[in-house]
């Protein structure tokens, strides 16, 4: 088996030269990757290294991993590439990751790209001792392109994905453990997989990537991220990380054509999916390859579009075909160099492409899209020996503005534009008030959409085409509605006119609903505003906020009183009882808050001795706290000292050009002394840490739960680094919203052991609007882009002090 | 917390005792004899007590309405207490906090007077809240006059409101509708009428001038809390009616666990 690109091109991968022009702009808006805490830029801390974790020195370490993670991508990629062992003589250094190489492997500012590395998606170290210390480095890349975000899907997705990787990862040491060395869950998120440890990679890896793709339809169904080696036409060559694919065979004959499909389909969940594909021939002839989408059943030896359940847009002729053998002219013909996406809106049941991120305009439209029964994979037809491809399912930034698309963005910048006024019909008034939606530009009409110039100027009840564009834009099929274009500009480039004022259109309707919702049914008789004073006194006597409850209750009441007209009638105050319970409560969150766990410790059990013993789980997060807070305590000393000797040396360089030796060693031996002072306190520090660890460590330690286990290890990581504040992978453990967290436990617990329900009105508000919005949401239809979360994200940011 | 689900051991007598409950419960009240057994919950409410409700929103929530709607005092105990930094300066809070107060009083005039001190250019930038205001002291002046001295309201109406009135046919609706309040007398006025005379214009007018004095400061006519609660109302609309599988009613559980309504009124917490 030869592989001409592997040896044409030896230790010259796909670098970012060899990738069409138009790739090296990309977005920078877009992150693709939610990683966990990485190894990568892990320093290693020899004073504590070896007293928990008895492993070579760091500079050792280093070495051996730079060497280690090297030769992975060797045996990796040529692996993939052909498909047996790795045994093609390439030597181990020739091969190195697309994006990630040369980077120094402690940088954090690369993480990102090195992220995108197909193998170890998030730069984590497989399995060679130090993931006991450090299982949280392990966490498999998680896909999230940026214009899903806020989604509920995407959330769900995270969910199911971080369930994934905690099984998996007890499943994964097991199997290390008792020797077997086999990657565990691979079938169920490819990506996910991980190297084990030993001389056998090779082997292991096989047995991985062969791992049938199994899709839980019960369980969220995933993103599609890399294309499906099992599911591809003998023709194409999955290249290594299982984003390209190549022609290999014969050509095909003139009906024929090797496909492929990714490994999952496109799930209508998330209301709309992209994708994009590269075209990476080398020679400048006319290309054949077809990009789209097909049902899981459709023949591979074809085209996508030439056969039922599938559609396809081809670059020879341009034209896109809606599952038959005949096309329509839909866009430019495509070729190397180019980049074509591919963008399903299941929620309106379209599909369009772009070309090198301009988009050509819708070409279908199917019901089938809309129901997401028909599990669409992406699929690229290839016909010639030498086509290849490169596909980005959200791996990497793409060049259309996806992320645009999807806020509905209107810009009014230079462009010309004009913009519509729709009339109402006259079975609805008030529908529509004389509305004016604007927008940049319209497409040519060759594109099968609007065009402005035969709008212009005319006042009309609709006719033909356009009349039925405009009626499907705005949502009526039967009324006439009029519209008025102006002004009279004529405008060339294209826009989103469509899909932009359609959900603009269907995102105002949504917004006014809600706006005009009906709240006094919610809690009669309590009208919207009661209501909300309501919610806010009882979550604020609820949550033990005793203080806040009373000067809330008091404002309340001034203004009650202030709208008495009747000065017979006296205004009954609110009387916050004076709870021993909530101030206790609160006494507790406080001591939290402040960082005081100890103190938090000694409240809870002398006003609630049951609740610890009780409620183990609380009781071990509390102790984890009080690491955290000691950790904390010692990093800050560490910043401080830091400060002072980086002022320090700054003073001693001005010293030193303005006088020389004389003044010179006063003040190194003021430094020393300083520095005594403050390295015995954080020397002290940190053996108190260390030793108060040891103790949790071995408090816990035969404690048989997993969340235990992990949670031990993710604070322990914090012992490796010289100062865990600046390592942002882990800063986020000393937050001050893990108070919050624990205090909030706490208090549930305290809450439950008294019989009160651990939750107050306005949390059941919340999670009941979510539930609501997520079953409103199945079809993907209109509460697809109505979340709870963007509520909460009006609020300006108030920071933890 | 314990509930049983439809499994293995659901036998008749917890069938029985599910029956029974659901029967309490439609009829508003449940015994203490009933609580034996826990009603079943629907799939709905298993889904909800499933859901995280994260605290820091929550108290964003909070923070953030407290802030809104003007009250002052509260916003800053609660940045306290649940260790928040405040979403805006007091001092902006309290001034808002004043001219609801002086609206809700009823003292307009003062009302305008702090109104132009925070934002001088408000009132000339938003005729509509302009005249609402001055409206509002137009009805103010004839509830004090009640059947006495007209001289003053009618002096303030064609000084203040005839001007703007007449550039606008709507203002010129509602002066017009508010002057009717002079002839007729006040104990038997038509339902239009007699709206105007109550508390709830003030709320409003008050409302309306918090908000645009937020958007001019923050960008924001409302608190978040407000969307959640009407986007809660919104979603169950919809749901029921796209035919949803929900429970008959879906409770907040502003008044306890059980659904219970508090016999002696509405607001079980609050006493005298």
């Amino acid at each position: 088996m030869t592989n001409p690109f592997q040896h044409g091109h030896p230790g010259d991968p796909i670098s970012s030269a060899g990738l069409p022009a138009p790739l090296s702009q990309r977005r920078s808006s877009y992150a693709s990757v939610v990683s966990g805490a990485s190894a990568l830029s892990r320093p290693s801390r020899p004073n504590f290294h070896h007293l928990l974790n008895p492993s070579p020195d760091s500079e050792t370490y280093n070495n051996l991993y730079s060497t280690q993670r090297n030769s992975r991508f060797d045996v990796g990629t040529t692996q993939g590439r052909n498909g047996v062992s790795g045994e093609d003589g390439l030597p181990s250094m020739a091969w190195q990751p697309r994006l990630g190489a040369g980077l120094p492997y402690f940088s954090r500012a690369f993480e990102p790209y090195i992220c995108k590395d197909p193998l170890f998606p998030n730069g984590a170290v497989p399995d060679d001792g130090f993931n006991s210390l450090l299982p949280a480095a392990s966490n498999p890349v998680f896909l999230s392109p940026s214009y899903l975000r806020g989604s509920i899907y995407l959330q769900k997705l995270e969910a199911a994905h971080k369930a994934r990787v905690a099984a998996e990862r007890e499943g994964h040491a097991a199997k290390t453990q008792s020797g077997t060395g086999l990657a565990s869950g691979a079938n169920a998120h490819p990506q996910s997989s991980k190297l084990p440890a030993g001389s056998h990679r090779g082997v292991q890896y096989e047995v991985v990537e062969k791992a049938p793709a199994v899709e839980d339809d019960a369980a969220v169904s995933p993103l599609p991220s890399r294309w499906n080696k099992d599911d591809k036409d003998p023709n194409l060559d999955v290249l290594g990380d299982g984003y390209e694919v190549k022609h290999i065979g014969r050509s095909s004959n003139d009906h024929e054509a090797s496909a492929l499909r990714a490994e999952h389909y496109m799930p209508a969940l998330c209301g709309v999916y992209y994708f994009e594909v590269s075209i990476m021939n080398r020679k400048r002839e006319d290309t054949t390859i077809g990009i789209g989408f097909s049902s899981g059943t459709v023949s591979l030896q074809r085209a996508p579009g030439w056969e039922p359940e599938s559609w396809g847009y081809h670059g020879d002729d341009g034209h896109c075909y809606a599952a038959q053998n005949v096309g329509r002219p839909y866009g430019p013909k495509f070729g190397p160099g180019d980049t074509i996406g591919c963008l399903i809106n299941f929620r309106l049941g379209h599909a369009l492409f772009t070309k090198n991120g301009d988009d050509l305009g819708i070409a279908f439209r199917d019901v089938s899209f809309k129901d997401g029964k028909g599990k669409l994979y992406p699929t690229v037809g290839l016909k010639k020996p030498g086509d290849h491809v490169l596909a980005n399912f959200g791996q990497q930034p793409f060049l259309f503005d996806i992320d645009g698309y999807m806020k509905v963005r209107c810009t009014r910048n230079s462009e010309p534009s004009g913009h519509i006024v729709v009339t109402s019909p006259a079975s609805a008034p008030g529908r529509y008030v004389t509305e004016e939606l604007s927008f940049p530009c319209l497409y040519p009409s060759s594109r099968g959409s609007l065009c402005l110039p035969t709008l212009l100027n005319k006042s009309f009840s609709g006719r033909g085409d356009t009349k039925r564009s405009l009626c499907r834009l705005f949502g009526s099929r039967t009324e006439p509605l009029r519209f008025v274009i102006q002004p009279p500009q004529i405008i060339a480039r294209h826009c989103y006119l469509h899909s932009i004022l359609y959900m603009q259109k269907q995102q105002k309707m949504i917004s006014e609903d809600i706006r005009n919702a009906d709240t006094a049914k919610l809690a009669p008789p309590l009208n919207e505003t009661e209501l909300i004073q309501q919610l806010v006194l009882q979550f604020l006597q609820h949550d033990g906020y005793v203080e806040t409850a009373r000067a809330f209750a008091e404002e309340i009441h001034a203004e009650k009183q202030a709208l008495n007209l009747d000065a017979s009638k006296d205004i009954e105050g609110i009387n916050i009882k004076d709870d021993e319970d909530a101030n206790n409560r609160q006494r507790i969150r406080r001591a939290i808050l402040n960082g005081d766990i100890d103190r938090a410790l000694k409240y809870t059990k002398n006003y609630y001795p049951k609740v610890l013993p009780d409620n183990e789980q609380v009781y071990f997060r509390l102790r984890c706290r009080k690491f955290i807070e000691m950790i904390r305590k010692e990093a800050e000393l560490n910043l401080l000292i830091e400060k002072k000797s980086t002022a320090r040396v700054r003073q001693g360089e001005d010293d030193e050009e303005m006088a020389e030796a004389d003044t010179h060693s006063s003040w190194e031996d003021q430094m020393e002394t300083e520095d005594g002072t403050d390295s015995a306190v954080l020397k002290k520090l940190s053996h108190e840490a260390l030793q108060y660890g040891m103790e949790l460590r071995s408090e816990f330690d035969n404690d048989p739960r997993r969340e235990v286990s992990k949670h031990l290890d993710e604070i322990f990581a914090l012992i490796a680094y010289p100062n865990p504040l600046k390592v942002k992978e882990v800063a986020h453990l000393l937050d001050g919203t893990g108070r919050v967290a624990v205090a909030e436990e706490l208090n549930s617990a305290i809450l439950m052991s008294l019989g009160k329900s651990s939750r107050a009105a306005l949390e059941n508000v919340y999670a009941q609007t979510l539930v609501l919005l997520e079953d409103l949401r199945q079809d993907g239809g209109d509460g697809a882009f109505v979340t709870v979360q963007n509520v909460i994200n009006d609020i300006p940011k108030p920071t933890l002090m | 917390m314990s509930r049983f689900s439809l499994g293995r051991d659901f036998d008749s007598e917890q069938a029985r005792a599910f029956i029974f409950a659901q029967f309490a419960e439609d009829y508003g009240r449940m015994t203490s004899s009933a609580s034996t057994a826990t009603p079943l919950k629907h799939a709905f409410e298993s889904r909800v007590a499933d859901v995280k409700s994260p605290k820091s929103d929550i108290n964003a929530l909070i923070l953030d309405y407290l802030t809104m709607e003007g009250y002052p005092k509260a916003a800053a105990k609660f940045s306290k207490e649940a260790n928040l930094q405040p979403q805006q300066k007091d001092n902006l809070i309290v001034a808002r906090q004043e001219i609801k107060q002086a609206i809700l009083e009823g003292r307009i005039e003062a009302a305008i007077t702090s109104l132009n001190e925070v934002d001088p250019e408000i009132l000339d930038k938003d005729p509509h809240l302009h005249f609402a205001l001055l409206r509002l002291q137009l009805v103010e002046l004839i509830r004090q006059c009640n059947g006495g001295d007209i001289n003053p309201a009618l002096d303030f109406a064609t000084k203040k409101l005839a001007p703007r009135a007449a550039m606008n046919a709507d203002f010129l609706k509602d002066l017009e509708k508010t002057m009717a309040l002079i002839i007729f007398p006040h104990d038997n006025l038509a339902p239009e009428l007699d709206a105007l005379l109550k508390s709830d214009l003030r709320q409003i007018t008050a409302t309306k001038v918090n908000e645009a004095i937020l958007e001019r400061q923050a960008r924001r006519r409302e608190a978040a809390i407000r969307e959640l609660v009407k986007m809660r109302a919104w979603a169950e609309t919809s749901a029921r009616l796209k035919k949803k599988d929900l429970p008959g009613r879906i409770d907040l559980g502003l008044y306890g666990e059980d659904n219970e309504y508090n016999e002696n009124g509405h607001e079980p917490m609050i006493t005298t």
